[in-house]
């Protein structure tokens, strides 16, 4: 097992009102076969037993699979890695002697909370305003017992592949979450059971997504390369023709 | 009102500025074919002018409806620009863009307002230009002057890198992205805007090196 010797340049912010910073930490012996999180875990219990306040930020499953975690690693949302979350993105990746600048998400639909910790519960209230189906419940359906074929389930679960952690708007020169929204948006219209909703769900999830103050999208891309789970833009453009669909004949 | 609803959303002013940009774009379309008779002759080209204004009311109504177009695509386009540059990359101490060759893309305002430059020289220059004088000998007059001829030629390369971004993102912005079509939409997304380079360009060209001194 081979080690490496780092500097970590961290935004530290107390609380969404203070006034950040860069702190520069030094970080030696980290094992290459450690995550990036497990590496922040050494540098918090460093900090700790200095009796220093550890950095905040967000994780959970450390598996790739429930969207908590991320980071600006030296300028890209989840590092240099290429469909991967922070969590499971490996210090191997880096040499020995590297500076890595570490930033929280940043946008301005995400209050900075503490640190390397964002509120991303705007993320929320787009899924809140539509992105469900509703079921009055009667007893259990069977299984496959509405057919839906194989192509339209397979490019349903590329959309629903998203987990929703917000590197998109992160990364997007204009702040915006589009390619979020128009996962949560497509994975739904392209099931049979999201027709009932499907255009009341496009009108709702839109509006919301504006009233956050995401930015406007200009195409740039730049979601789709830093997404972990490598969604395609191809869903932005399946938005639009929702959108325009449902503006055009409802509300 | 469903179209106030569709005006203030982000995704219907996209909407705004991919359907001007279309507008626009079949505009060129007819511009470039007419612009070509000059590599004929200049009677040719003053033939296609004559016939083109015995039309006044064709005119006029064709020419409104461009403004109308144009302005819903500058100010629309400005108002995003704006709205965007309050987001911008500054956020970040550090900011690696991981799409390479996105330069069409990171400079569409700066294209778009330079061609608005160029828009408002080229109306003066010909549009209004004095209609005593042939429009056919305007046009080698005023590309015979090498840095008038040498502005039009940067406008057009300003064009080219406008619609190499444009072309492609106004089709996704109505909706079409496929993967069979997606391989030729990127093809045209290049050779389209060099079409228009070439035939545009290269009348200034033909003129600023007095190839076209006689034509």
């Amino acid at each position: 097992m081979t080690s490496i010797n780092l500097t970590l340049k961290i935004w530290r912010q107390p609380n969404n009102d203070a006034l950040g910073g860069f702190e520069t930490y030094l970080l030696d012996g980290i094992h290459t076969d450690m995550s990036f999180l497990e590496m922040l875990d050494v540098l918090n219990e460093k900090l700790t037993k200095e009796g220093k306040d550890p950095v905040a930020f967000d994780h959970d499953c450390r598996e790739g699979i429930c969207g908590m975690c991320g980071a600006v690693v030296d300028g890209v949302a989840h590092g240099p890695e290429k469909e991967v979350t922070l969590c499971q993105l490996h210090m191997r990746h880096f040499h020995s002697g590297d500076t890595l600048v570490i930033e929280p998400f940043r946008s301005r639909a995400y209050p900075i909370k503490k640190d390397l910790l964002v509120d991303r519960s705007a993320l929320d209230r787009i899924i809140q305003a539509g992105g469900y189906v509703s079921v009055n419940t009667g007893g259990t359906p069977d299984g496959n017992s509405i057919p839906i074929p194989s192509q339209q389930a397979e490019l349903a679960m590329d959309a629903a592949a998203c987990i929703g952690c917000g590197a998109c708007v992160a990364s997007c020169p204009n702040g915006a979450a589009m390619l979020f929204t128009s996962a949560k948006i497509s994975q739904l219209a392209l099931l049979p059971q999201g027709q009932v909703e499907r255009k009341n769900r496009a009108l709702a999830m839109v509006e919301q997504m504006d009233k956050e103050g995401f930015g406007n999208c200009t195409n740039a891309k730049e979601c789709e390369a830093v997404c972990p789970k490598g969604i395609s833009i191809r869903n932005i453009a399946r938005m639009n023709k929702e959108f325009f669909k449902a503006i055009l004949t409802e509300g | 009102m469903w179209f106030v609803r569709f005006l203030v959303s982000s995704i219907g002013k996209k909407f705004i500025m991919a359907a001007s940009g279309l507008l626009l774009f079949l505009f060129l379309c007819t511009h470039v074919a007419g612009n070509a008779t000059i590599f004929m002759s200049s009677k040719v080209f003053q033939s296609y002018a004559d016939e083109l204004h015995s039309h006044p009311l064709i005119v006029l109504v064709f020419s409104l409806g461009l403004l109308g177009v144009f302005l819903a695509h500058i100010f629309v386009g400005l108002y995003l620009f704006y709205q965007n540059r309050a987001v911008s990359n500054s956020r970040y101490a550090v900011c690696t863009r991981v799409v390479k060759y996105s330069f069409a893309s990171e400079t569409m305002p700066y294209t778009g307002l330079f061609l608005l430059v160029f828009l408002v020289v080229h109306v003066f220059g010909f549009t209004f230009s004095p209609k005593t004088v042939l429009i056919s000998v305007t046009v080698q007059q005023l590309l015979s002057n090498f840095f008038y001829a040498l502005f039009y030629i940067l406008g057009f390369v300003a064009l080219t890198i406008h619609l190499s971004h444009g072309f492609w993102s106004m089709l996704q912005t109505f909706g079409f992205n496929h993967p069979r079509y997606n391989f030729l939409i990127s093809r045209l997304t290049i050779v389209i805007p060099l079409f228009f380079f070439l035939v545009f360009a290269g009348i200034a060209f033909y003129f600023m090196t007095g190839l076209g001194a006689s034509y």
